[in-house]
């Protein structure tokens, strides 16, 4: 069915009026008045959730002949709305009383923004400036701090993403060249019949920019620097939502644009998927500094994420997996920052004895790390069990071994940091930032309802 | 309107289990606003039961997919939820009184307020599944309030004895369920008479054993005297108006059941009328007052089973409700004393009825009503029932006019004792610290419950009976006539004078003639003995199996393993554990070259993404 009516991107209109407005208005607010504009922000992001929701209802649709309202979209839009409404909770204890605060706001929604166009676009000029728009006020974002680590994590953020941003149009100049055109519609049937080395070509240069928004491997370098040197929220939102729109892009790349018969796809991502798992694993063992830990965790989830994305097409299970492992990742690598966000320190050692110094953080970071890890019932167990069954049922064994083997070994690093938050011994002990405690915590429930009532939102997806 | 069945025990309930989570989170902050919260919730609950008993209100739902389950308020259940609501308002008033601060107030009025809804729920159950969870918590509750003084082993042991006694008996609940499930494939509770044959049978056994267990008929009686080490208000909602209540409830309720039966019906009279005898025995040589209170409650629901099995249904409501008003009083005036005086031993307790002028009156009316005295409550209801008794046979008549009797002269032994005027061997304070002084909350529920308790005489004539009958839509009963009326009254004021005279004249019946009597005729040692000791050497020798040859096996099995382990250990495990060790090591060097790429710089990072990626182009184009 096609369409041509605004009314069908109510989220993305609400998003954007939000920002728009809340830029317009920021301008204006003195500075002890600029929670006017955070409000704003937030009521627009739930706005936007809760027509995204009611639109989560209705039939396939496209619209504007290149956004597609599938459930595909449905759920980039609901997770990465509610993903940026946590971040929004997260950034009003830091931000409060900065110099530019209500543009940190704007930019989180024009990227989060950017990212659900990205996952939505069905047509390669568009996936380009949703690429464009989901990267840019990512740059200006991580430099935010103003401070010599930061100034350093967003130009390396930006020249990766240049750099990679480059290949990705080379490839889709090729793919157009190649397909004729660059609407997913007529692609598969016009790449079938091209020479098929070229096509590959102009597939492996497109990847390059979208596994540069879901950070993964090869294209993964500027993780761990600006997880540590951007501030904290930043980091939170970087490693988090920009990559569920670059999935589910890969998802529908691969579904929708993609000839039936290119062989290759699965086994390219499947080494992709495999290199980033157990690279991202194996650099987090020894980290003492808990930001980048973390940074590599998130690389080795966008290993495990690549595993559905390598099935799409070749089982039923692909698309539950990678939805379901989105929304999971997305809430539980949140709660994980918030506890960091809300003790403030960077260092493995300062979390020694946090049960002492709050029961239910540390109950938070248990829940968040052994939830990443895929320890039931939280819902990365589900995302994972749901991940291994595609792997199983598409006929890649070994990409299921490795998985399995990477999830066993990563119990040691998140251990590393769990262990010492249950030691005896009290620590000098700092104040603890209260609103990003209440968002772990609203992270930890989430990942448990979300995973002991994965079977009703299974079935309502 | 439905709303109305539900609100009626969820008020209580969920009053209750604030409190109890109140106390849980916020500690003993609580106890101050417990008992005006308590009082309230009942006199909330007291007002739904009005409206209950007026509007008549049914809720069904579906339980486990589909049967059919509910609460509804109809006759019987109208006069059993204004009984049950009226007297636990009395009683939590009158605990307000008399709990000092620095008890747990809150748990107490907590678990009170519980035990009080789950009354309402059994009575206005319609099947057996909702009555059974309400009978379950009620028992449960029951354990928590005797055992409520926690820190005194014994306190706590009579606990178990209740609780275990009544599960015993509620495994007939159970088994009645289960085979009414499988008898008539609903658990309604009007539809189990109309089960066919032998699982009538067994329903109806199911059904006999719980309901006697609760009530503390025989066999079971003893675990009523344990109760006593409960707080008194806890006994006297106990005795009165919940718990033993529940089981007389349960068979007047089946009445139908038992009668279709046949069998039932007979075994039930029979067993109700040589409760009431045994037990009103019992309560004559008892020297506790609590004791003997306790003992007559068990003769007393020995009337409502006897008008239960001899078809009495009306009789057996009005002796319960009347009952209810009777006992709570009695144990609420005794419970005064215990806590002024510091004694419940009736020789101690000489003159206490002139010491605390109100709580002496009332005690007396109460008692009086118990002695079965016209125009009081208990003469009327009982004879009722014993009007029904006399039309299945007389000898189950003369049972239970002896037992009338009985009741008369253990009444007269406790009035005389409060009455008679302090002598040099009166001695207080034999059990606690008395505070000499009966509190103004303490005092308030006692002339209303004896007003309860003498003009439920009312019952005595024929037009409020039959609108009583009216009300409980019961058929056709037996009524007595105005002579067997003036008899078993006159009796009782006979056996009140004989008393009083000889007593009077300080006879005394030798020891070795009451012993039996007063130890409750060994019902609990019979029952260690033939019940409790045989299990546990079952038990131990089952233990013992588990220990020899069961762990045995497993302890073969264990060594077996740890030898083959310590082969194993020799040969393979260095070897292994090298390879672990390697694995770990591995695991590090490949982690440190992991990190290598990591430069921080961002021409390598150029540098490498470019060659990785062309490596990929490569790959994809080699394996075409």
């Amino acid at each position: 069915m096609m369409s041509e009516n605004p009314a069908d991107l109510l989220p993305e209109l609400c998003v954007l009026g939000a920002a728009v407005i809340g830029l317009l208005i920021g301008a204006f607010l003195p500075r002890s008045r600029q929670w006017i504009v955070v409000a704003l922000c937030a009521s627009g992001l739930v706005a936007g959730l809760v027509a995204a929701v009611f639109a989560a209802r209705r039939a396939d649709l496209m619209t504007f002949g290149a956004f597609m309202l599938d459930p595909v979209t449905h759920v980039t839009r609901i997770v990465v709305l509610a993903a940026t409404l946590l971040v929004v909770l997260l950034a009003i204890g830091p931000m409060r009383g900065h110099r530019r605060e209500s543009e940190f706001y704007v930019l989180l929604l024009l990227a989060a923004l950017g990212t659900i166009t990205l996952g939505a676009a069905s047509d390669l000029l568009v996936l380009m400036a949703a690429y464009l728009l989901a990267s840019i006020p990512g740059y200006a974002l991580a430099g935010f701090g103003k401070d010599a680590p930061g100034t350093e994590a967003a130009l390396k953020y930006f020249l990766m993403g240049a750099f990679l941003g480059i290949l990705m149009l080379t490839g889709i100049t090729l793919l157009y060249g190649l397909g004729r055109g660059t609407s997913y519609q007529p692609l598969p049937a016009e790449l079938g019949t091209a020479p098929g080395g070229a096509v590959m070509v102009g597939v492996v240069l497109l990847l390059a920019g979208l596994l540069f928004k879901a950070g993964a491997a090869p294209a993964h370098f500027w993780i761990p620097d600006v997880t540590e040197g951007a501030p904290p929220v930043v980091a939170t939102f970087v490693t988090t939502v920009p990559k569920i729109g670059a999935f589910a892009a890969l998802y529908r790349f691969a579904t929708e644009a993609l000839p039936p018969t290119t062989g290759d796809w699965p086994l390219l991502i499947a080494v992709i998927a495999a290199a980033t798992m157990t690279l991202g694993n194996l650099a987090a063992f020894a980290q003492d500094n808990v930001r980048r830990l973390l940074a590599y965790s998130t690389v080795s989830q966008a290993g495990y994420l690549l595993v559905p994305i390598a099935m799409a097409g070749r089982t039923d299970l692909a698309e539950p997996a990678l939805l379901f492992y989105l929304a999971a990742y997305a809430v539980t690598n949140i709660g994980a920052f918030a506890v960091v966000i809300a003790v403030g320190r960077d260092e493995l050692t300062a979390y020694r004895a946090l049960m002492r110094r709050s029961r239910f953080l540390a109950l938070s970071l248990v829940i968040c790390l052994l939830g990443l890890v895929g320890t039931p019932p939280t819902a990365v167990f589900v995302g994972k069990l749901l991940m291994f069954g595609a792997a199983l049922d598409g006929d890649y064994t070994w990409l299921a071994v490795v998985a399995a083997v990477n999830t066993v070994a990563s119990v040691f690093y998140y251990l590393r940091w769990i262990m010492p938050a249950f030691a005896r011994d009290t620590e000098p002990v700092g104040p603890l930032d209260r609103t990003a405690q209440w968002t772990a915590y609203l992270a930890a429930a989430g990942s448990l309802v979300l995973g002991i009532g994965s079977g009703v939102a299974l079935t309502i997806g | 309107m439905s709303a109305l069945a539900w609100l009626l025990p969820a008020v209580p309930i969920a009053t209750g289990v604030l409190l109890l989570t109140g106390r849980f989170t916020l500690g003993r902050r609580t106890d101050k606003a417990a008992p005006a919260i308590a009082v309230t919730a009942a006199f909330v609950a007291l007002g739904l039961a009005i409206a209950a008993a007026v509007a008549r209100p049914v809720v069904t739902f579906p339980l486990f997919g589909r049967l059919p389950a509910g609460l509804a308020v109809d006759g019987l259940s109208a006069a059993l939820v204004l009984t049950v609501t009226s007297v636990s308002l009395a009683i939590l008033v009158f605990s307000a009184g008399e709990f000092s601060p620095d008890e747990s107030r809150t748990r107490f009025f907590g678990l009170m307020l519980v035990f009080t809804g789950a009354m309402l729920v059994t009575v206005t159950a319609t099947d057996l599944v909702v009555l059974l969870m309400g009978w379950e918590v009620m028992g449960a509750m029951s354990y928590a309030l005797i055992g409520f003084w926690w820190r005194d082993p014994r306190r706590v042991g009579s606990g178990d004895v209740s609780f275990i006694t009544t599960r015993a008996g509620d495994l007939g609940l159970y088994f009645a369920a289960g085979a009414a499930l499988a008898g008539t494939g609903s658990l309604d509770l009007g539809g189990l008479a109309a089960a066919d044959g032998h699982w009538r049978n067994l329903i109806a056994a199911g059904v006999v054993l719980a309901a006697l267990g609760k009530s503390a008929q025989l066999p079971f009686s003893f675990w009523l005297s344990r109760a006593m080490d409960g707080p008194s208000p806890v006994s006297a909602l106990l005795h009165s108006a919940t718990m033993v209540a529940a089981g007389a409830y349960l068979l007047l309720r089946l009445e139908p059941l038992l009668a279709a039966t046949g069998w039932a019906a007979t075994l039930v009279a029979w067993l109700g009328a040589l409760t009431a005898l045994l037990l009103g025995a019992v309560a004559l040589a008892q020297r506790d007052v609590k004791q003997l209170l306790a003992a007559s409650t068990c003769a007393q629901i020995g009337f409502m089973v006897l008008g239960a099995g001899a078809g009495s249904v009306a009789g057996g409501i009005a002796q319960l409700v009347a009952h209810a008003a009777v006992k709570s009083l009695l144990f609420l005036g005794a419970g005064a004393w215990l806590t002024a005086l510091g004694t419940k031993d009736l020789t101690e307790l000489h003159g206490a009825a002139r010491r605390y002028r109100l709580v002496g009156v009332t005690f007396g009316v109460g008692m009086l009503a118990l002695a079965g005295v016209p125009p009081l409550s208990l003469w009327a209801t009982k004879d009722h029932v014993l009007s029904a008794a006399l039309e299945v046979s007389p000898a189950l008549y003369a049972v239970g006019l002896a037992a009338a009797l009985l009741s008369a002269g253990y009444a007269a032994r406790a009035i005389i004792a409060v009455t008679r005027p302090v002598d040099a061997a009166t001695r207080v304070d034999t059990e606690q610290t008395g505070t000499r002084h009966v509190s103004l909350l303490e005092r308030v529920p006692l002339p209303a419950l004896a007003a309860g308790s003498a003009v439920l005489g009312i019952f005595a004539l024929t037009p409020v009976y039959k609108a009583w009958k009216d009300l409980l839509g019961t058929g056709p009963e037996p009524s007595p006539g105005p002579a067997e009326m003036a008899v078993s009254g006159a009796l009782a004021l006979l056996v009140l004078a004989a008393a009083w005279t000889l007593m009077r004249h300080g006879r005394r019946v030798g020891a070795a003639w009451t012993a039996p009597a007063l130890r409750w005729f060994y019902l609990e040692r019979l029952a260690e003995l033939l019940v409790a000791r045989p299990v546990f050497a079952l038990a131990k020798a089952l233990a013992r199996f588990d220990d020899r040859v069961i762990d045995g096996g497993v302890r073969a099995t264990a060594a077996t393993g740890q030898s083959a382990a310590a082969l194993a250990g020799r040969g393979v495990e260095i070897r292994v554990d090298g390879l672990v060790n390697a694995v770990g090591r591995g695991a590090r060097r490949l982690a440190d070259l992991a990190r290598r790429p990591q430069t921080g710089q961002v021409h390598t990072y150029y540098a490498q993404a470019t060659v990785l990626f062309a490596v990929l182009i490569i790959i994809v184009l080699l394996v075409r």
